[in-house]
Order: structure tokens, then sequence, then C-alpha cells
């Protein structure tokens, strides 16, 4: 009975297995070898050892497309860390309308990237785009915002927190578990709303933000859509994000083997940070129930 | 069906295909079944056209059937995977850097043995012909094409300002900058050397021409005097005081002139500015440099335009041959259906892309011969001064354009030169300091012009 019913949770797994095998372990074990790899797409691969990588640290555009994208994780990750637990602190109390608000607040992430991209193309534009009309409206100057090199960065920066909606709903969560019974200990010792912040509901929401954080990082590490539509990584590489360097490499100049040695490199160095995060969580993490572990 | 009738008809199929083979000229494929795929990009007007084209052939040579894969974007990505993954089509279009590659590669058929078979392919202009090595001819440049300036007629009318249609008449760049600003007028009706001018509402841009489209500005570099590599292919000129001229030339049109727009003035997204045609109908810019290829997109879109020539620095010329390769891919199952597709593409006779303004044509004759000359251009579609403005000065005045020509061109371009140029276009820093940086750089990567011959 017991072996009918493992046969029969194997083979309904199998689909997923199949799927994970197939289309996620199988092209990274084949990349992986394509690294190792002098393979220009139509053309045989060669082994060259470990010479791609030894590439990569005498390239300039290697270097300057992991600095630009450093760049962007440390400017956007903390500004949607911090808006949208801004926002969802707003939006767990209690006032009127909250469903709608809430619907307000999450509806830019439910527009699909492509159209969200096109959308800050038109609101970034220098001539007649919304940001500088508003600008003009105040007496104030405009910028070139994507279409400028110092300002290309900073503005996919602002565009990022445009979908903070699944961050929010995640701190909304978390804050609805804050449990009750911490307020009310605060407020009998005579604190107000700040120490009931500072006290209970930042500690308490620390898992949340640590799990925000990392997700966070590990997904601006791989942002592409803004440079592949805004900027083609320009001008003059300010936008030339590393996915996007990696794609071009692949894709239009054709040299599989040397993406591969970049895709891979991208995924140590998100292991190594996400590791280092992990190492530091330890210092600032507050895990109520970590003595019952 | 029984089994062994199932192999009877494979025996005669086989059989079939056989003496078709060996049957020589005419379709080759009477009675058979013959699949070809066709993979090219254009806007929806040239897709149109295209269908209309392989409707054509179809009529023509019965038993054969052509997909259309029409790709309009990414194609060098789209093309790469279907290498990858070896799904190529049987004929198509080939970003022309890409080509070189393939065709080393083995991965597009050499064509040089057909140059016999089919004459009207061995008459093409000497800088269509693509070669990927001694005697291996992997492509041809789909249509010949030439860099114009485009105008829309009201608006130079109302400015009494007339671009010149014959390349004898060219105008100097000053004239150029004198025209443009005529042309430039804010929101209150105000030029650019009035005082009041507002450069942040321009209504009316005097001229909008590329500074990182290559075939745009290498008319520009020839005339100056100067190439974009030396003789040997291995020295860049950019840094050169003629080539420097040109670029600071261009800058100047939108920072220090403001007849021209900069990087995101004209619309949405960079590179995919709206269409000339656009453009000049809506009266944002009054001049356009653009490739001939523009012609149907007007016409289809009832602009009323006008055709000039480049201006000049010295002797005039344009960039030619800028369209894309064509080719045929090897592997295809049907390779002598797949050549004559090849031919019958871009063969005036039978395709009216070349009547109705998107191509110019390959074949020689058609620039020489007064006939010839006709079958293409007298029609409505073709404005009164097409043949001085483009017959004869594709004819007289085309030098081919260099990226086409300079090996490793690709790499070149979106790792150093591409950037380069943006920075000159953000007209932050002056066009001799760019330059003076990017050029050692260039001339580290190049590895010589591509392969050319005589026929």
């Amino acid at each position: 009975m017991r072996r009918l019913e493992t046969r029969w949770g194997i083979l309904m797994a199998l689909p997923a297995i199949l799927g994970f095998v197939i289309f996620t372990i199988g092209p990274m074990v084949a990349s992986a070898f394509f690294s190792l790899t002098d393979w220009t797409i139509g053309a045989s691969p060669s082994f060259i050892g470990l010479d791609n990588y030894a590439t990569m640290v005498k390239d300039e555009l290697f270097w300057k497309s992991l600095s630009t994208t450093a760049y962007y994780t440390l400017g956007a990750v903390p500004l949607v860390l911090i808006v949208s637990f801004v926002v969802a602190l707003l939006l767990n109390q209690k006032v009127r309308g909250l469903a709608v608000w809430r619907t307000i607040f999450y509806l830019p992430t439910l527009v699909p990237a492509i159209a969200n991209v096109v959308l800050w193309i038109w609101i970034f534009n220098p001539d007649f785009g919304l940001l500088n009309s508003l600008l003009r409206e105040g007496g104030l100057p405009g910028s070139q915002w994507i279409y400028g090199e110092s300002t290309a960065v900073p503005s996919m920066i602002i565009m990022s927190t445009w979908g903070f909606g699944n961050t929010m709903v995640i701190f909304l969560a978390g804050l609805q578990g804050v449990p009750r019974h911490l307020y009310e200990a605060v407020s009998i010792d005579g604190g107000g709303v700040w120490r009931r912040f500072w006290h209970v509901t930042l500690p308490m929401m620390t898992p949340t933000i640590f799990y925000n954080l990392v997700v966070g990082v590990v997904g601006t590490f791989q942002v592409f859509n803004q440079a592949y539509v805004m900027t083609e990584g320009g001008p003059n590489h300010a936008t030339l994000f590393y996915v996007y360097y990696l794609f071009r490499k692949a894709f239009t100049e054709s040299e599989m083997g040397y993406a591969s040695a970049l895709a891979w490199t991208l995924f140590m160095i998100i292991m190594v940070v996400t590791f280092l995060m992990f190492r530091n969580a330890r210092r600032w993490v507050y895990y109520e129930m970590a003595g019952a572990r | 069906m029984r089994r062994r009738d199932l192999l009877k008809l494979g025996g005669l199929a086989a059989l079939g295909a056989t003496a078709s083979a060996c049957g020589g000229s005419g379709s080759g494929s009477d009675g058979k079944n013959v699949q070809l795929q066709f993979m090219y990009w254009g806007s929806t007007f040239e897709k149109a056209a295209v269908e209309r084209m392989l409707k054509q052939y179809e009529q023509k040579h019965a038993g054969v059937k052509v997909k259309p894969l029409y790709t309009p974007d990414e194609y060098d990505v789209k093309l790469n995977t279907l290498v990858a993954s070896n799904r190529l089509p049987d004929a198509g279009y080939v970003p022309l850097a890409m080509s070189y590659r393939l065709g080393q590669q083995g991965k597009l058929v050499n064509l040089f043995p057909y140059l016999k078979k089919y004459p009207q392919l061995a008459g093409y202009l000497p800088d269509a012909y693509l070669w990927s090595g001694q005697d291996n001819l992997h492509g041809v440049a789909t249509a010949n094409e030439i860099e114009l300036l485009w105008f829309s007629k009201s608006a130079v009318a109302a400015a009494g300002v007339t671009p010149p249609a014959d390349a004898a008449s060219a105008w100097t760049w000053d004239q150029l900058v004198e025209n443009a600003y005529k042309l430039t007028i804010d929101q209150n009706g105000k030029h650019p050397d009035e005082s009041g001018f507002d450069p942040k509402q321009i209504k009316q841009f005097g001229i909008s021409s590329s500074i990182t489209y290559g075939a745009a500005w290498y008319g520009f570099l020839r005339s100056n005097g100067v190439d974009f590599a030396d003789e040997s292919g291995k020295k860049c000129l950019l840094d050169t005081p003629e080539a420097i001229q040109v670029f600071q030339n261009l800058q100047d049109l939108v920072y220090k002139h403001r007849v021209a727009p900069g990087p995101g003035q004209l619309a949405a997204t960079g590179d995919d500015a709206p269409g000339t045609n656009i453009l000049l109908k809506t009266k944002r810019v009054a001049m356009v440099v653009d490739g001939h290829w523009s012609l149907l997109d007007m016409n289809e879109s009832k602009v009323d335009y006008g055709i000039g020539v480049l201006p000049k620095y010295k002797e005039p010329f344009t960039a030619s041959q800028v369209a894309g390769a064509s080719a045929v891919f090897a592997g295809t199952k049907h390779e002598q259906e797949a050549v004559e597709l090849f031919a019958f593409h871009n063969d005036p006779r039978y395709v009216d892309l070349f009547a109705k303004g998107l191509w110019m044509p390959q074949e020689k004759k058609y620039y020489e011969d007064q006939a010839s000359i006709d079958s293409w251009t007298k029609n409505d579609l073709h404005p009164a001064e097409f043949r001085t403005a483009v017959v004869d000065y594709a004819r007289d005045h085309g030098v081919p354009t260099f990226g086409n020509r300079v090996k490793n061109m690709s790499t070149i371009s979106s790792d150093v030169l591409a950037p380069a140029l943006q920075e000159i276009e953000t007209g932050k820093r002056p066009a001799a300091e760019i330059l003076k940086e990017v050029t050692p750089k260039i001339t580290s990567m190049l590895q010589g012009w591509q392969h050319t011959q005589e026929l």
C-alpha cells in the first residue's frame, strides 16, 4: 500500500520534476559547460578552460556593467523598501475605503513590464514628458532623465518604486501579524505612536524586511527590461546593466561561451551577496520564536 | 493506404526530386509540393509588399509555397536563436554584419556557382556582392539604398527654401545650417537667431540627421575627404581633423544652432523615433536625412514630401548599399527553389517593391539604360526630381557604407563606437575630445576590410 502511494506520489510530482530538470537544471549544466568553451553561435564549441573568466577580468564593459548594476541595486532596493514600508504602514490604519486604497497602490504591479516601461519613456521625455512638464509648471529646470548620462540610472531608480505593490503586500501581511498585546503593553507603559513603532513594529517586522531585502537585491541584480526597451544600454553605456550586457554578448554578438561565463559569474555574485546578507542578518533580524527553534 | 503504396509514392517523389534537380532552369518544381520559408523584417508597409512578392513567386512557380516569417524586431536575436537550434529558414534577410559570420561558418549557400545560371545575379552593382572569402559569395545586399535629404514641401515653401535635387548644386554645410535656421520655429514663431527664441518649445525643427546611425553621416565623412578606416582597414581615422569637423558640425546643429532635435526630443524611444514620414507629415521636422526606403512609407501615408541630395563638404557623396543582406540558408531541403526565390525576390521584373518605392535595384542596367530606369521610376510614386536626386546621385556619388565592409563591426559598434556617438549626441563634450579617446580603441579592434573580388 505504502509503495503504491509512493509510486503515485512520484508520478504526480513528475511533471514538476521533469520541468525543473529539463528547463532549469539542464540549461544550467549546459551553460556551465559552455562557459568553459569558446562558442560562437553557428560554430562548434571548443574547450578553453577558464579563459572566458580570465577575459572578463580585463573586460572594461564587464566592470562597467557590474558597477552600473550595483549602483542601481544600492539605489533601488532601499528606496523600494522604504516607500513600500511607509505605504504599508498607512494602509494598515483603519481608514475609510481601505480596500480601494490598497487596490490603487497595488494596481501598477499588474501592468505588464514592457507596457510599464513604455509608459515611463513618455513620463521621462525631456521635450513633452510628464515630469518635465510638471517641473516647468513649477518654474523649475527640467532634466534629460534617461537621455542624460548622469541622470539615466537615477531615473530608473525612481521608476523602480512604481512597482512596489508586491513588496508592500508582504509588508502589509507582516504588519497584520504583529501581536496586538505588545502594542497594548507599550500603551500601558505610557508609550506613544513613535515608541510603539520603534519598540514593537520595527523589531517584529525585521524578518519581513529581511525577506524583502533579499528578494529585492536578487531581483535588481537581474534588471534588464529598462535597458532593453528604454535606452539600449546608453547613453554611452550609462545603463549597461549586467544582464543586458550578457544578453547582447549572447544574442547580438553571438558569443555564447563568454555570455555563459558572464551568467555564472552573476550567479556566484548573487550567491555571495545573499550569503553575506544572511550572515549579517543574525545581528538585526529578530525572530520571536527564535528560542523555540 | 497500404504500406506498399506509400513506399511507391515515396519512390516516385524521390525520382521526381532527382529529375527536377537535374532539370536545369525554370521552376524545377512542377508537380511537386515544396514548402519554403522566407524570413524578413520591415515596416508594416514593407510586410505587405514582401507578402505580395511572395504571392507572385508562388504564382510563377507552381507547386512551391512560401511561408513568410515576418520578424520586425530583434531580428538578429531571433535569427541567432534559429542558428543555434539549427532550424534556419530557406531564404531571407540577414543583418549584414551577421551575414559575414554565417557565410564563413558555412551557414549560407555559396551563390558563386549560381551566377552563371541566373544572369541577372551577375549584373549587379559591384558593391552589392557580399563575399566571406575567395569565391564564397554568401549573399547580396538586399536592395540598393542611399541616404537622402527628405523634406516637407509645404514647410520649405513657407520658408522660401529649396533643397537642391541634383548633386552638382548640393548645398554646402554652411548653406544647410543657414536654411535650417529659416526652417526652425518655436511656439511663438521665432527662429533660433531671433531674440526671445525659446529652444525648449520648438514647434518645427529645421533638420534631423542622426549622429548614431553610421550611414547617415558616412556620406559627409567621405565628402570631407576621409574614411572610417585607412586602406588596410586596421587604423581608424575618426580622430582626423576632417572627421572631427563632420561630427562637431552635427553636434552643433543641436546645441549651438538649435535647429535639430537632441536625444529624446523627437519622441518616445531614442532610436525608435517616429518614422521620417510621420516627422514630415506633422511638420515636427522640416528636413530629415534618411534612407531611400522611406519612399514607400511616404507614399503610403500620403506625405507632401520632396527629395533632395545631401549637403556636401568637397565632393558630394552619399552612403549606399545600406540595406541588409539577402541570402539562402545552408541546409535547406530545396536549395534549387530557395536560390530561385532569392533571385526572384529582388528582381525588378517581377517585384513591385521597386516601383512602390521600398527598394532601388541592384542591377547596373537600372541606372544606365533609359528603358530600364523608366521601368521602375516612371510612375506616380516617384516624384519628378527622383531621376537626378536618386538615380543619378546613387550611380555617380554613392559610396558603400563602411558598416558593411569593416570586419568585426558589430562588436566595435556596440562596445565602442555607438557609446561614443551617443556621447557626442548628448552634447556634454566636444566631438574632438570624444573621438580622440575612442579612435585608438577602435583601431585596436579593427581586423581589416571584408573580402571583395571582381566578377
